[in-house]
């Protein structure tokens, strides 16, 4: 229910196992043989980047909320798991996301406005019909079975704040792992509340380098993905009764400075926090691993190759038109 | 994507007004076999393609009622699906029946209005309040709140179709009204407030607000299941990015709208939905709206008036509001109205009995009337005959007690940080004295309820448009006349 993500669709109905979401795609696949020859994509996580960005741009240009755009992303994956993207024009897609999330997320934005600035980015995609966003809304609402309302980590991550004694530098940190985490699968793989406890434990063992991994330094990444694993097996073994939650936490070589040991401390708050609590360990192993890998995924992300792909089926096939 | 769409109103055969929605049937197997012919050869990532056509999966019995919103009619599942083409959707877990299953479900199906009306009807965008709609209706499960079956985007138009109820409070309530008047049964009028209730509860605890509590919005299956319908002005009251009174200023129908809303308040709260209750509750009981006032039109500023009719009306009954009673009250916008309601009231009314109280609450009762007002209902049945005693000669309703009235002063409490919760109110005495509260509240009465009318010449469902009747001016007695029919 509306703030019941137990009872909720999204918890119903768009939850899955990694092996339902690859069957599912390569059902999509499979069913439409043809044009998935005739045009190859690059890989689903660079779509999955490449479209971010794009919703992004878009955002930026109308000024929505965080929240909205979080609704926005949420659409995009959900009907791309119903609809084979060489279908459909995705940047026609990326637009009505926004315009439908806007209104759900109780920030209307005009349709005129809406179709005005994606004309503005995406000038061969985008005519200046306005039917043509409202036809592609009746698509995208039908694909998700009208069940339109998005629970986001963003509010676990507020709730949380004051537990693991965040200071705005961690929040930030973590708001831009959970901004980042819409180019995974984790949205359909792993509760909010999940997500939002994984991007502040990356937060925690990640600054004071303090920079999104993947963006410059593989290396911090690594070690971030290290000891946030240590701390959740420790936090694993203390729940099983293995072991005392306050021993030892295996430490990255730098454990020198004053707010290193700090953050240690915090860590360590964490594990015991979660050594305590119902959260499913395992799923936030495999989710910051997910992340993790994402960031190094991320590194091979090559902007033009991909948007000539995706520009390449639309024009082919005048999906544009 | 293409705009080619096969389906628009004017494209097939009995294309225009003739094409009746009883008889689409037919009409839908041509135009489906022309469409097929269409597809095959087409580029399926062409303009949008309904998943499933609401005359293939149901079968339209008539036509209930219209408002702004659009129009209701009255269905029934297909069961014999020889056509093979209504496909479950498993994913939503909605769909009502297995295609073979035997028993065809009553659903009531809900057709929203176009943006705009004409033969060219054209993707304008959905509005905010049917995503509001349709979004929160998909997520609530709740046996007090009504179900919806599925939403069927077609022809550009909306269908939320929803379990149909054959009853609803307002029919219910203007049936004992009849000759001979007779109070409903308390069994009944306790049921009813204790489902009523825990729907309201389900919603409140799920950060929902209904905003439009009336007796026309709460339906009653003829197995005597309370359902709380029309979310049409609900919201989500958890996370706001604008304030819930931007958007959309006039909100609840005027009978039943919370003293802090007249005052102008900002805020919305579950509260003025209990106030909405409270007022129901009284309704069950008298029969007839226990504050009847007479809305102000809006001006032609648009500008929204002081509703000063309807909060003289909860005045005479319950008092004007105080500052100790309700601390917040100075700080409404519109406080300085009560001065003014005061001196009208002073102006216009003999005050023989209480020219002994402060000037500011001269007209009103000083304290509350309510008690009196409640127990007079009570004992009087509404002027009812001999239909009102109970086994012993007792007028029925006096088995309410003491506890009935506390219920409803609880709720019609000014303050809205004092009035009952809907969780208090299920835990409240009310509920927990004399016979247990059955969830069926017509067990055991032998009265038959008219049946739900469902009008049969007007049930075009694709071309029809009518002008709205004024959602919140909506007068409750729509059920003394036939259903308004207009035609084209």
């Amino acid at each position: 229910m509306s703030a019941n993500y137990w009872e909720s669709t999204q918890k119903r109905y768009w939850l899955f196992t990694k092996d339902e979401l690859a069957l599912m795609r390569q059902k999509l696949e499979d069913e439409n043989p043809e044009i998935v020859r005739m045009f190859p994509l690059p890989q689903p996580r660079h779509l999955a980047i490449y479209f971010n960005q794009q919703l992004l741009r878009l955002g930026k240009r109308l000024t929505i909320r965080q929240q909205a755009m979080a609704t926005a992303q949420v659409y995009l994956k959900r009907f791309y798991t119903r609809v084979e993207i060489r279908r459909t024009n995705p940047y026609l897609v990326i637009t009505t996301a926004i315009y439908l999330a806007c209104k759900m997320e109780e920030s209307p934005q005009h349709i005129r406005l809406i179709v005005t600035e994606a004309r503005q980015l995406w000038q061969d995609f985008i005519g200046l019909d306005t039917s043509k966003i409202g036809e592609c809304e009746f698509f995208l609402i039908s694909e998700m079975s009208s069940q339109l309302i998005v629970y986001q980590p963003y509010r676990s991550l507020l709730a949380l704040r004051n537990e693991f004694a965040l200071v705005d530098e961690d929040v930030q940190l973590a708001k831009s792992i959970i901004n980042d985490h819409y180019m995974t699968d984790l949205p359909f793989l792993c509760s909010p509340h999940t997500v939002a406890l994984v991007a502040i434990l990356l937060a925690l063992v990640l600054r004071p380098n303090s920079s999104v991994p993947g963006q410059n330094s593989s290396g911090a990444a690594a070690a971030g993905l290290a000891a946030a694993q240590a701390a959740l097996s420790q936090a694993h073994s203390a729940r099983s009764g293995q072991g005392g939650i306050l021993a030892e936490i295996p430490s990255t070589p730098e454990v020198k400075e004053r707010h290193q040991e700090n953050r240690i401390t915090r860590v360590q708050h964490f594990a015991a926090w979660l050594a305590e609590s119902d959260v499913d360990i395992a799923a936030m192993v495999d989710a910051t691993q997910e992340i993790i890998s994402f960031y190094e995924c991320y590194e091979q992300y090559n902007d033009k190759f991909t948007r000539e792909q995706i520009n390449r089926f639309v024009k082919a096939r005048n999906l544009d038109k | 994507m293409n705009p080619t769409n096969p389906s628009t109103a004017a494209s097939g055969p009995g294309s225009g007004k003739t094409a009746s929605f009883l008889n689409a049937r037919a009409y839908q197997t041509v135009k489906r076999g022309v469409m097929a012919t269409f597809e095959d050869g087409r580029d399926q990532s062409a303009g949008y393609q309904p998943k499933a056509r609401v005359t293939e999966r149901y079968r339209i019995i008539g036509f209930i009622s219209s408002g702004t919103y659009g129009r209701v009619y009255k269905a029934v599942s297909r069961t014999s699906n020889s056509e093979g083409i209504a496909v479950v959707r498993t994913s939503s877990g909605l769909t009502p029946t297995s295609n073979s299953g035997p028993a065809p479900i009553e659903v009531a199906i809900k057709k929203f209005k176009p943006d705009k009306e004409g033969e060219q009807v054209s993707y304008t965008g959905i509005s905010q309040s049917a995503i509001r709609e349709m979004s929160l209706c998909s997520e609530l499960r709740h046996p007090n709140v009504i179900r919806l079956v599925e939403i069927i985007l077609e022809d550009k138009c909306i269908f939320m179709v929803f379990e149909y109820a054959e009853h609803d409070l307002l029919q219910i309530i203007h049936h004992h009204t009849q000759q001979p008047r007779h109070p409903i049964p308390p069994a009944t009028v306790k049921s009813i407030m204790f489902q009523l209730l825990n729907g309201c509860q389900y919603l409140h605890t799920n950060w929902v607000l209904h905003r439009d509590l009336k007796p026309a919005n709460i339906m009653v299956t003829s197995g005597g299941e309370v359902k709380i319908g029309d979310l049409g002005l609900a919201r989500r009251f958890d996370k706001p990015l604008h304030s819930l009174f931007s958007g959309d200023k006039v909100v609840v129908t005027i009978w039943y709208r919370a003293p802090e809303l007249i005052l102008g308040s900002y805020h919305y709260t579950p509260a003025i939905d209990m106030w909405a209750v409270g007022c129901i509750f009284a309704e069950l009981l008298s029969l007839r709206p226990i504050f009847k006032g007479e809305e102000a039109k809006m001006d032609s500023k648009k500008t929204v008036p002081f509703q000063r009719n309807q909060m003289h009306k909860i005045a005479e009954i319950v008092g004007l509001p105080t500052k100790d009673r309700w601390p917040l009250l100075p700080s409404m916008p519109e406080y300085s109205q009560l001065n003014t309601l005061s001196t009208m009231q002073h102006n216009t009314h003999s005050h023989h009995h209480h020219h002994h109280q402060n000037p500011p609450n001269r007209g009103y009762p000083p304290s509350s009337h309510l008690e009196k007002w409640y127990y007079n209902t009570i004992n009087n049945n509404s002027g009812a005959g001999s239909a009102a005693s109970g086994p012993n000669g007792q007028p029925a309703l006096q088995s309410l007690g003491a506890e009935g009235y506390r219920l409803l002063a609880g709720l019609l409490e000014y303050d809205p940080e004092k009035r009952l919760t809907a969780a208090q109110s299920l835990q409240h005495e009310f509920f927990s004295t004399g016979d247990r509260v059955s969830s069926n509240c017509f067990e055991g009465i032998k009265v038959e309820y008219p049946h739900r009318r469902v009008s049969q010449d007007d049930n075009d469902i694709r071309t029809s448009s009518l002008p709205g009747t004024k959602r919140s001016g909506l007068p409750d007695d729509t059920l003394l006349r036939p259903a308004k029919r207009m035609k084209e």
